[in-house]
């Protein structure tokens, strides 16, 4: 009697112990599904971030939606960033007076762009934004920064418009008197940096001065953010 | 391979400016090609004092400008980003052996109220100022767009 007793006991026994190797194996499984998922996503994020920092320029993680300004071309034509969406565009705040900083970034500017494959040159825009509109009229900006290269365009418009740009990219700018005390003679301290903008209007690099040097990085990073990266 | 031989040993030497009394070596000038529009802007080079006293470079020169004066280039951080700005120095100062390095995005020779706007591969004549003293360099300043490698 004991043991037909014992033995549905014992089937009951093996049923619930069945029923909780059940239960291991499914958290087991669960918790391996979950790793993989882990693991799988810490790796998709670090190739993200890979691909977001391998650039050779300082690479905004993840990329901002770049800033629309609205600003008058060398022509005297209302100038919107959103006009070149299709093509990456590469730009720098100045102004013409500027005998150092400002020639040396449009000639680097523009051996980068020499430097390019023609069908690439087509899908890249150069601007240079100016932060001194007294003096830098749009008559002005077309003899300055087409001499550089035919294709690039000079920007200007009211201060509150330049102001407005140049916050939205974190630029900065002052005035300074020179030593001639003269007011119409000033010299304005100013960012140096070049910013690269992808054909769907994010802002995904910048470059300091320095940088600029090294037109073989910059083509490559340009090449790859044509490419969707 | 001694016309190869001769012709590199000219390559070091033309850009050389070597003056009788005051003892510094002048390399790699050039002038920074900017549109006819442009007032300024700047010359850079590599100055040698080969003396055993310290020089001043007080300034230069020349038929193309009304002014040249030397500039430092100040670099400071803001957001993030690299903040330049020029101030005019009365003189730079080259060290008994030491060099100066004129460069650009760094200290310069600003070059103001151009009155004429010499090309890319044209040639440009500075006489450049030490002190103490009024010592005057003569060089040959190729006007360049991008700096020579």
């Amino acid at each position: 009697m004991k043991e037909t007793v014992s033995e549905p006991k014992s089937q009951n026994a093996s049923v619930a112990s069945s029923r909780a190797n059940g239960r291991r194996i499914f958290i087991t499984a669960a918790a391996l599904g979950v790793a993989l998922l882990i693991s799988l996503l810490v790796t998709r994020y670090f190739a993200y971030r890979d691909i977001q920092t391998n650039f050779y320029g300082q690479a905004l993680v993840p990329a901002k939606e770049a800033f629309d300004f609205h600003l008058v071309d060398q022509d005297g034509k209302a100038f919107q960033l959103r006009q070149l969406r299709g093509k990456a565009v590469v730009f720098s705040f100045g102004f013409t007076h500027c005998p150092n900083v400002c020639p040396t970034t449009l000639s680097d500017l523009a051996k980068v762009y020499r430097a390019l494959p023609a069908n690439d040159q087509k899908l890249v825009q150069v601007l240079f934004v100016s932060v001194d509109p007294q003096r830098d009229t749009p008559a002005m900006l077309k003899s300055y920064v087409p001499y550089f290269n035919d294709s690039f365009i000079g920007l200007t418009g009211t201060q509150e418009q330049i102001a407005e740009a140049a916050k939205a990219y974190g630029a900065f700018y002052e005035f300074v008197p020179d030593s001639t005390g003269n007011p119409g003679s000033y010299t304005v301290n100013h960012s140096a940096i070049t910013y690269l903008i992808s054909p769907d209007g994010k802002w995904k690099l910048l470059y300091d001065l320095d940088q600029l040097k090294d037109s073989k990085k910059i083509i490559q990073d340009i090449e790859r953010v044509l490419a969707g990266a | 391979m001694i016309t190869r031989l001769v012709f590199l040993v000219l390559c070091c030497i033309s850009p050389i400016a070597l003056a009788g009394s005051t003892p510094v070596k002048i390399e790699r000038a050039w002038m920074q090609a900017v549109p006819p529009v442009a007032e300024a802007t700047a010359a850079y080079m590599k100055i040698t004092n080969l003396g055993p006293t310290l020089l001043q470079l007080v300034g230069a020169s020349s038929s193309v400008a009304t002014k040249i004066e030397p500039m430092i280039t100040t670099r400071t951080e803001r957001n993030g980003q690299q903040i330049m700005g020029m101030e005019g120095v009365e003189h730079l100062e080259i060290p008994p052996g030491g060099v100066l390095e004129l460069k650009p995005g760094g200290n310069h020779l600003m070059v103001m109220g151009l009155v004429s706007h010499p090309k890319e591969g044209e040639h440009v004549k500075f006489s450049v100022r030490f002190a103490p003293g009024d010592q005057q360099i003569d060089i040959d300043v190729p006007v360049l767009q991008q700096e020579p490698k």
